[in-house]
């Protein structure tokens, strides 16, 4: 089970660093399109207005699909950002029982996202909502890595949950990034 | 219940969500369940699953985890150091010597992001291992860039004056050129600073090695600055020669910093693999609080209780410059909780006709937005800066926002001296 | 609701300033004026509750019980949406008129099977064409880099032997100084509002379609309202209606003036560019069959009876 899981968010990580290189690709591809065009057009051959059609559109779904893809993952490697300034000067017990209310909190919110994320994309499904710009998509194929990363995130905040009532210490404890740290 | 009831209750909600250590993005989105839940009877699952997608897949954001990747690529690569060495010769008879980059290494990247966080993300990684490794004063460094980070939203291109100039029917380019008087005055205002701390404080400053060289030796060390400056031509060149839009130059800088760093032999495939989830994990992170300010954003909306306090500010009937010291503070207080984006959006509907009302020029006044805006990105507990050099210094919020507070301060300054002279905003756009 | 006060949230992506929005709220005054203050409509303005491409869906959901957006946005759900969009179909407002006419039955049957209900249409001016250089004819366009911003624009800048090119609204100004876009169809209103005197110098009136705003509100939470609310909400919309589409042309003429007052040389087109795009026109349209089946042929006939 363990090991499964971690596969899980290394694979969900893994993809939405794939999108951050699909948004440079296509956005790359662009660029030498646009200088092609000018380099054409300087020759006197005129423009050959080659584009990626929807690229802008297309960029913007990665994005999403990145975010989201990538929640459990920087979870566990203490990515996201929050104030420790009270709870590290707690007795060891208190800080334990609030960590166990943050992590409850945080699943239930995201169990709560994920649970609508869903029923938004079936609704989008159900309804064959196109997306507007020059490549007409149903919508629901980019928003379902939201549904699809919050409710990975809703298991991974659990499964921390669980860790701690188990007594041991959540995945993100300790691995602030800190590049001034001695 | 009353406004002010509720607000004291939302209030209560995000400090106690905050300071028990929840993540930023839920204590945001808590905020905004409990304001959808007090203050409509809108769905709020619905409405939250849409301001989601709605905000999170968007063409503009883009360049942010593009122009992170940038800096995690130069971080692992020499030319970051390189770029200090080459640097450090020039800066010696400067008080406050390397601190400098901070703030122009800042002004120049703004000139290409339009968002303060990909800033202060991009800069601080760079400058921060160097900085540190020569023992410079750590709250100078986290507070430079904190503040110049900032400059990003008010040296073109800006993300929030498009938003403002689309919401006030403004010509954007326009709005850009005002920006950049006023994005130079900060600049100067913060060098001034730098210069004067480090005229009081010498014992505080390491020395650099390589000091009291000649011309010839300074200009020969230069070379190692080659590879940044082709970058930054690069990157700005792009744009310029008509080739890539603004968010599309945030690609170009990651194809040439992946081109730099292997031809300095030091990109393989571990550090690849490193910068790029690096890049994602930062990345994410922003976008995240960003989906969670989005929310509260709608929750806002929908409770009202922005425009109405703006709608009592209105009802005061002040004096122009009583106006501006009014909405200045009622900024600078919303933008201690709200993103300073989602401010402006909120209550552009009710400030524009008093704005107009008062005589007050609107494309002046989106420069004085923006520079309160640029404010809000420094104070706690809501402040974008603020998280990301939380993250890259791994130093409280609390530091960090006491080291961005003589910065607060200058902006105040540079607001006062906006209001005072118009004409730091007005001029350029007048005159084109 | 009934005998309590009610609010409706009002979602549109246009700013204070655009007369579409002044119209909107013209027609949530009547309404809270009819209603005795028992309905209002609050109005948000420029985005600021949701983006556009939602709008349609959280009037669908329930979200917001009314909202505004642009009625071409849907052209992929159906191309009947997007017949307004069609250059060269309706280029005045009087065929504008009877192209609306033809369209709303389809529209209103389309949108209320997703639990929406129409109550007003406005048309933006008829669009022109913003270029550097002047254009005489279809030729004058050949090459010129063309601002396409969805597919029906994309297959006219082919068709005129333009280089098809997708420009952010808030990147044109910088676009056409730097030469990412030559040359762009839109309003005299969006000219005038991103002061289009400061990147290109022509303008060139060739009316080429009317595009509407649709206002429509959710199904259930009219249904919800008393008769009297009803009425006057319906009441409302038909003066929206009517104003609307008289502030429309106002719109045409004053900023069609402010264009040329800015020093932007104004010109009407010349025959041969006239018969020119209405070739381009002919084409278009017979595409455009073939992709709108039976909803498309209907709303054809009935325009061109
Ligand atoms: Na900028
Ligand atoms: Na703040």
């Amino acid at each position: 089970m363990r090991k499964l899981l971690d596969a899980l968010y290394r694979l969900s990580g893994g993809l939405a660093a794939f999108f951050i290189v699909a948004i440079v690709a296509v956005v790359l591809a662009q660029v030498c399109l646009n200088a092609a065009d000018k380099v054409m057009a300087a020759l006197g051959f005129g423009a050959l207005g080659l584009t990626i059609p929807s690229y802008a559109e297309f960029t913007g779904y990665f994005l999403a699909a990145s975010t989201f893809l990538a929640l459990a993952y920087t979870l566990r490697g203490g990515g996201h950002i929050r104030v420790t300034l009270a709870i590290q000067f707690m007795p060891r017990a208190l800080r334990r029982a609030v960590e166990a209310l943050v992590l409850a909190a945080a699943a239930g919110m995201t169990g709560f996202a994920a649970w609508h994320m869903i029923l938004y994309v079936h609704d989008s499904w159900s309804y064959g909502d196109m997306s507007p710009g020059m490549v007409p998509v149903p919508i629901w194929i980019p928003q379902t890595p939201l549904a699809l990363g919050l409710t990975i995130l809703a298991i991974a905040l659990v499964d921390d949950l669980l860790q701690l009532l188990a007594g041991r210490a959540p995945s993100f404890e300790g691995k602030d990034e800190s590049l001034l740290s001695e | 219940m009353s406004i002010l009831t509720i607000s004291a209750i939302l209030l209560a909600i995000l400090f106690l969500m905050l300071g028990l250590g929840l993540w930023v993005a839920f204590s945001l989105m808590g905020v905004g369940i409990a304001a959808m839940t007090m203050g409509t009877s809108s769905p709020l699952g619905t409405v939250m699953a849409t301001t989601i997608w709605g905000n999170s897949n968007s063409w503009a954001l883009a360049a942010l985890p593009l122009f992170i990747w940038m800096g995690e690529i130069l971080f692992r690569s020499r030319l970051s150091e390189d770029m200090f060495t080459g640097l450090a010769p020039w800066m010696e008879r400067l008080p406050g010597r390397l601190l400098h980059v901070n703030i122009f290494g800042s002004g120049i990247f703004a000139a290409v992001s339009g968002s303060s966080a990909a800033t202060a993300a991009t800069i601080g990684k760079l400058s921060i291992p160097e900085l540190k490794r020569r023992g410079y004063p750590e709250r100078m460094m986290i507070g430079t860039l904190a503040g110049s980070a900032t400059l990003g939203l008010l040296i073109p291109p800006s993300i929030i004056l498009i938003v403002y100039g689309a919401a006030t029917e403004q010509s954007i380019a326009r709005l850009f050129i005002a920006g950049i008087l006023p994005g130079l005055l900060l600049v100067a205002l913060f060098v001034g600073y730098v210069v004067i701390w480090g005229l009081l404080n010498k014992d505080k400053l390491p020395t650099e090695t390589g000091e009291g060289l000649s011309f010839a030796e300074k200009l020969r060390r230069s070379r190692r600055l080659i590879p940044i400056v082709l970058l930054i031509a690069g990157v700005i060149g792009s744009i310029y020669a008509g080739i890539a839009s603004p968010t599309d130059a945030a690609a170009v800088g990651v194809a040439l910093a992946l081109l730099l760093s292997w031809l300095s032999g030091s990109l393989d495939r571990q550090s690849f693999t490193e910068g790029l989830m690096s890049a994602t994990m930062t990345s994410c992170m922003i976008a995240f609080i960003l989906a969670g300010a989005a929310f509260l954003t709608v929750a806002m909306g929908f409770t009202g209780i922005p425009s109405l306090l703006a709608e009592w500010i209105g009802g005061l009937n002040l004096s122009p410059y009583a106006l501006l010291a009014a909405l200045t503070v009622f900024f600078i207080v919303m933008g201690c909780f709200l993103d300073g984006i989602s401010v402006v959006v909120l209550t552009t509907s009710v400030i524009m006709p008093m704005v107009e009302k008062a005589g007050i020029d609107t494309m002046w006044f989106g420069i004085f937005v923006v520079i309160v805006v640029e404010m809000s990105q420094i104070t706690p507990p809501v402040g974008f800066n603020l998280f990301v050099l939380q993250a890259l210094t791994g130093r409280n919020i609390l530091t960090v926002a006491r080291a961005a507070l003589p910065f607060f301060l200058l902006m105040l300054v540079a607001l006062a001296l906006v209001v005072v002279f118009p004409g730091i905003a007005t001029y350029l756009p007048n005159h084109m | 609701a009934q005998g309590q006060a009610d609010t409706w949230q009002m979602p549109t992506p246009y700013p204070d300033a655009t007369f579409h929005t002044k119209n909107d709220r013209d027609f949530a005054a009547d309404v809270a004026k009819a209603t005795d203050g028992k309905l209002t409509i609050k109005i948000h303005s420029a985005g600021s509750l949701f983006k556009h491409p939602e709008i349609p869906r959280a009037v669908r959901s329930g979200q917001v019980q009314i909202g505004e957006f642009f009625l071409s946005i849907m052209n992929n759900d159906n191309p009947a949406f997007g017949a307004d969009s069609l250059p060269f179909l309706a280029t005045s407002y009087d065929q504008a008129e009877k192209l609306w006419q033809a369209q709303k039955p389809i529209v209103e049957k389309l949108l209320e099977k997703q639990g929406m209900m129409v109550l007003y249409a406005v048309p933006w001016p008829p669009q022109g064409l913003y270029t550097k250089k002047p254009v005489h004819s279809v030729k004058d366009l050949a090459g010129l880099k063309f601002r396409s911003y969805n597919a029906t624009l994309e297959s006219f800048a082919k068709l005129a032997g333009a280089a098809p090119t997708q420009v952010e609204v808030p990147d044109i100004p910088q676009a056409f100084s730097t030469g990412r876009v030559e040359a762009m169809i839109t309003s005299p209103s969006t000219g005038v509002n991103s002061k289009a005197w400061d990147y290109l110098s022509y303008y060139t009136d060739i009316q080429a379609w009317l595009p509407k705003n649709i206002v429509v509100a959710n199904k259930r939470a009219f249904d919800h309202l008393s008769k009297e609310e009803q009425k006057a909400v319906l009441d409302a919309a038909a003066k929206a209606q009517a104003r609307g589409w008289e502030m429309s042309k106002k719109e045409t003429v004053e900023q069609t003036k402010a264009l040329a007052a800015h020093g932007i040389h104004v010109e009407q087109p010349t025959p041969e560019l006239e018969q020119g795009l209405k070739e381009i026109g002919v084409k278009m349209l017979a595409q455009w069959k073939e992709k709108a089946g039976p909803e498309g042929k209907a709303l054809l006939e009935a325009y061109q009876k």
